[in-house]
């Protein structure tokens, strides 16, 4: 018998580590843990889905210093800004980079080899929804900051529990899209397209980087058909320096909620395709 | 001896294709059993049903007395899967993996156990989109039996593989087995199949053709002996001794094959007779028909009915 073989002999003797099963909360913590380290050491989808939206704040803030905008109410460029670029960017962590690295991950047989485990589907998916929220949360924060030391923006302390909740909200719709959107996508070079086909015309029209007050109205009412708008607009009120109070956006909100329950039905299909057991 | 495995009438169609046309077999705890096919045979089709991966269409399966279309966590947390190709979690590395998929089981193998196993020492902190095609196989083996599994499913594990990387894996699956694991294997290669396996499953067009240990299946023991040399240029066919129900024939010039049902003899009387004339028979060889032989003709057999 070989020195392997006598190794595995002695483990399988008494000094074997009988442990009992993790329990749920404790695996999914684990499991967000996991993909937080994963994604971070990914430099390149760090930098595309965190980055590259704080790096776009900065950009523009930086080009924009001194603009303001007149149909807003004179605002600074910035201040009508912020609260957009923080809304393209939970789509793109939550959506575009969601979306794609499910594809991945289902194409490579890594999908196949997490079911061939003990681990629970829906612990596997609680670990790649907890680990993009905190992404966005992150994100959220970070980009408080830099509004609030570099560009003189800053959020009312009535309206933080209204930004908290839509950021969530947002958070939890797209990633619901983004799984489900996973079904669309034929393969895992294709994901970045239909990504890009999907969300940057969407950004055009939803009031990211312009205000739509020029637009023609059958494109905002094209544009208020998606959830994008209305994650981007709640966002808008609650960061607008002229309003008061806490700066709800109800009809934003209503409309988030129910692009989300259309998501987490269709992610369902996906759910019973790549991850039931 | 306890049933591991269990199949019953398994049957799996894919809108007007089948790919499993009423199997059954079982296997036993500690044995290794061996699906050997050509590619298209269904032998994944069945490893992937006995996985849990695929429902059946038809037939009884038990796999640790569980049906593993239910997917049960307890039977997963018994089995340990080896699948043909599967990425792991790249940006990880190979101890970081090893220690996150021990967290999913009851039962774990410490991960630094794990990765002197699978003779992938050094390789501890290597990010998994490191290492070379041969270090993930073997990180596949280790994240297989991280779990410590009563029962592996090794899907064609050695393909690839070059032939020193194979006799490696070889032992190391031989030294699974010596401790009573069992190995469900699926393999073209028929002398892995011999290596490797108490038993042995021959399958062709979604049947089983011929079951048994690998000296015996498809009759290979008591098929009739070969005997083959060559014959010196200044002695003809017809100078040989008669050999009693043998076969003799000359496939090429001077090249003379005979089969025989009495090896023994026929090899005894045709050494006697070249000694006592000094006759020089060169490359003289005995031998039984080998896996190679058997299989080849189960599966020829097999494509000449179905057609």
């Amino acid at each position: 018998m070989t020195a392997m073989s006598e190794t595995l002999e002695r483990a399988g003797g008494d000094d074997i580590p009988r442990d009992e099963r993790t329990g749920d909360v404790a695996l999914t913590a684990w499991q967000v843990a996991y993909e937080q380290r994963a994604f971070w050491r990914n430099r390149t989808r760090a930098f595309f889905s965190f980055g590259m939206p704080v790096m776009l704040l900065l950009l523009f803030g930086a080009l924009n210093s001194g603009g303001k905008i007149q149909e807003l109410g004179n605002i600074p460029y910035v201040t009508f800004f912020l609260p957009g670029i923080l809304a393209y960017g939970i789509v793109i962590t939550q959506f575009v980079n969601m979306a794609g690295g499910i594809a991945i991950q289902r194409d490579n047989g890594l999908l196949k080899r997490m079911r061939g485990t003990p681990l629970p589907g829906w612990a596997y998916v609680s670990g790649r929804l907890g680990s993009t929220a905190l992404v966005s949360v992150v994100m959220t924060v970070v980009m408080l900051i830099i509004g609030w030391v570099g560009f003189d923006v800053h959020l009312r302390a009535a309206a933080v529990p209204a930004v908290v909740v839509t950021v969530l909200l947002g958070a939890a719709t797209f990633a619901a899209l983004g799984l489900a959107a996973v079904m669309i996508i034929p393969n895992a070079e294709a994901a970045p397209v239909v990504a890009n086909v999907l969300i940057l015309p969407l950004s055009f029209i939803s009031g990211i980087w312009y205000p739509l007050t020029g637009a023609p109205e059958w494109l905002v009412d094209v544009a208020k058909f998606f959830p994008l708008e209305h994650l981007a607009n709640a966002l808008h009120i609650a960061f607008d320096p002229l309003n008061h109070g806490s700066a709800w956006s109800g009809n934003d909100l209503f409309v988030l909620a129910i692009w989300l329950l259309v998501g987490t039905r269709l992610a369902m299909r996906f759910w019973q395709r790549e991850m039931a057991r | 001896m306890q049933s591991v495995i269990e199949i019953d009438g398994l049957r799996k169609v894919y809108g007007e294709v089948e790919a499993v046309r009423d199997i059954s077999f079982s296997v036993a705890a500690g044995e290794v059993f061996c699906l050997l096919g050509p590619n298209g045979a269904g032998k994944t089709t069945t490893t992937e049903i006995l996985e849990g991966y695929r429902a059946r269409s038809a037939g009884e399966v038990r796999v640790l007395g569980h049906d593993p279309e239910d997917g049960e966590r307890a039977l997963r947390e018994r089995v340990g899967i080896v699948l043909q190709e599967a990425a792991a979690q790249a940006e990880l590395t190979v101890a970081e993996v090893l220690t996150m998929y021990g967290r999913y089981y009851p039962r774990r193998r410490p991960a630094g156990e794990l990765i002197e196993l699978v003779g992938l020492a050094g390789k501890e902190s290597q990010r998994v989109k490191l290492l070379s095609g041969g270090q993930r196989r073997r990180l596949d083996l280790a994240l297989a039996l991280v779990g410590d599994p009563d029962l592996l499913f090794l899907d064609e594990p050695t393909t690839g593989f070059d032939p020193s990387a194979r006799r490696q894996a070889w032992s190391t699956i031989k030294d699974l087995c010596a401790l009573g694991k069992t190995v469900f294997l699926t393999t073209h290669f028929m002398d892995e199949a011999q290596a490797l396996a108490d038993r042995v499953a021959v399958m062709v067009d979604g049947r089983i053709v011929a079951l048994g240990t690998p000296a015996e299946i498809g009759g290979r023991d008591t098929a009739p002996t070969e005997i083959a040399f060559a014959l010196p240029a200044h002695v003809a066919l017809s100078d040989l001794p008669a050999l009693d129900g043998a076969e003799v024939s000359e496939t090429a010039p001077l090249r003379v094959h005979v089969i025989t049902r009495e090896g023994l003899r026929s090899a005894h009387e045709l050494t006697g007779w070249a000694l006592e004339r000094g006759v020089e028979l060169r490359g003289f060889a005995v031998s039984q028909p080998s896996l190679e032989d058997v299989y080849l003709r189960l599966t020829e057999n097999q494509e000449a009915t179905s057609r």
